[in-house]
């Protein structure tokens, strides 16, 4: 058989998976704080017997696209965002720290501030932060948490703790499966005193929906050309066959 | 089959939740005392195709894997409970709260506990004071017959002036109730909240003690929807839909011209 026919279908193979990837960023242009996947293809040659001439593809996630949404302006205190580079530190599905830019913070049942999703949010100190019954909230530009306590005047503020902000090197988290990034092993990041949080504000995600649209289109013309690949292997075939039944 | 098609399903279906949450908003602009919602998008998980680090040769290994979404999906939606505005109506009845805190608590059909914000009282048969879908007001205040005027003090004490006696008689003591995690409340509609094991039990205050806000007679407690806020969200999920929707048709048209061309 003609190895044309395996060469083309690995490619649409890969082009759909990277379609799926593109796809996925599409679906989150409107994720709060999601940070764009990229995709790459790369040329994987067949070594062996006889010449290498064999080159499959192979889609692959080099990284992720970190670099900051738009911040926009909520108005509600428990809505917070990092001007710049850093990370809030939450306790992600494995029960290890992880790190995410989406700052929707809500209070749990057991008075602890969570993520929209429910992962409880570090404080300095490396444990998850339990608040008071409040009658107001603010957030400090570093990411201190100062609470009227219930039923107490404006002259009893008191400083609950401080939500844990890290600022890695840059390529050293990578995403998760739980969406959430992380570092390459358990141990967690130092806290970081230089990062500036917002509050009032939420980000935006940071898909370009033009660019991964743009992508989507080239991804479905380098499909059909593969299925052209194909489509020709298939009449060469036939070409060949019909030859050897007239002699 | 083309598993884009079906991320970009999990876009289209967000995005038209997202949608029925800004257009239920919209529908309630001038809804007295209603609370606007948000949707809350979450990624879903990532599922790993190659393993980053994999040997993809003896010797050599993957610098990177293939871990791929699988799309978006609507985690929640939150309540805010940031005030609305107030706005004079001079009826007697009418009763704000000023500060973002407190609920009137009324009495359900079903026996149970409601809290609202909506403070635009009637009065029922039996005379007693009721929201306007009669349920009665906790503890209830009972007026006497031929009230001339009702006053409602800022601090909950309701007076009333009657014919023929001239000196103001106090009828009764209207309270609010506070949570400690007031977006844990459960909507149920008609203006209604009930307490949940998220929100925490109810503390009952007077008006403006406990950090519950005082009572405005003759005001009333606008929606605290913005128009412009929802309308600009409304354009942004409608772009978010076409895209996702682009991506069906792209996908389709990938896995028709494979089908016709093999």
């Amino acid at each position: 058989m003609d190895k044309v026919l395996y060469l083309a279908m690995s490619g649409a193979t890969e082009n759909m998976r990277s379609q799926h990837a593109h796809s996925n960023n599409l679906a989150n242009v409107n994720t709060t704080g999601f940070k764009t996947d990229l995709a790459q293809a790369r040329a994987m040659p067949v070594y062996g017997d006889g010449l290498p001439s064999r080159v499959y593809a192979m889609s692959e996630r080099p990284a992720t696209d970190i670099s900051s949404g738009v911040l926009t302006p909520t108005g509600r205190d428990l809505d917070v965002a990092i001007e710049g580079d850093g990370w809030f530190s939450v306790i992600g599905a494995d029960g290890q720290e992880a790190y995410t830019r989406s700052g929707e913070f809500t209070v749990n049942a057991q008075n602890q501030l969570v993520t929209a999703g429910g992962a409880p949010v570090m404080g300095n100190g490396g444990i998850p932060i339990t608040l008071p019954a409040f009658e107001k909230l603010d957030i400090g530009g570093d990411g201190t948490i100062t609470v009227q306590p219930l039923g107490e005047g404006p002259e009893a503020l008191a400083i609950v703790d401080r939500i844990k902000v890290v600022n890695p090197e840059p390529g050293t988290l990578f995403k998760g499966l739980d969406s959430f990034m992380h570092t390459g092993n358990a141990v967690p990041l130092p806290p970081a005193n230089d990062v500036k949080v917002v509050s009032g504000f939420l980000e935006t995600s940071n898909v370009n929906s033009v660019g991964e649209l743009t992508s989507i289109i080239s991804l479905s013309r380098q499909y059909e050309m593969q299925v052209k690949m194909m489509k020709t292997a298939e009449e060469n075939s036939t070409a060949a066959a019909r030859i050897l039944q007239m002699q | 089959m083309n598993s884009a098609l079906f991320v970009a399903k999990t876009g289209l279906s967000a995005q038209d939740t997202a949608l029925r949450v800004i257009s239920n908003n919209l529908a309630n602009v001038s809804t007295v005392g209603f609370k606007r919602d948000r949707a809350v998008f979450e990624d879903l998980m990532y599922q790993t195709q190659r393993q980053p680090g994999a040997e993809s040769a003896e010797g050599s290994q993957l610098p990177s894997g293939l871990q791929l979404g699988t799309g978006v999906r609507i985690v929640g939606t939150q309540k805010l409970f940031q005030e609305g505005s107030i706005e004079n109506t001079g009826d007697a009845f009418d009763v704000a709260i000023n500060g973002r805190r407190g609920f009137f608590p009324v009495t359900l059909p079903t026996g149970d506990t409601g809290y609202t914000r909506h403070g635009q009282w009637q009065i029922n048969s039996d005379n007693e004071l009721v929201t306007a879908e009669g349920f009665v007001l906790q503890p209830g205040i009972t007026l006497p017959a031929e009230v001339q005027t009702l006053t409602i003090g800022q601090d909950g004490q309701v007076t009333v002036v009657t014919a023929g006696n001239t000196a103001a008689q106090n009828i009764g003591q209207i309270q609010l109730a506070d949570f400690v995690n007031p977006a844990g409340l459960e909507a149920i509609g008609q203006n209604m909240f009930l307490e949940t094991n998220a929100s925490g039990a109810p503390i009952l205050n007077n008006p403006g003690e406990g950090g519950t806000g005082a009572l405005l007679q003759g005001s009333l407690e606008g929606s605290n929807v913005n128009a412009v806020e929802e309308l600009v969200n409304l354009i942004t999920t409608q772009r978010a839909y076409e895209v996702n929707s682009k991506v069906i048709s792209t996908a389709d048209e990938m896995l028709s011209f494979v089908t016709q061309q093999l």
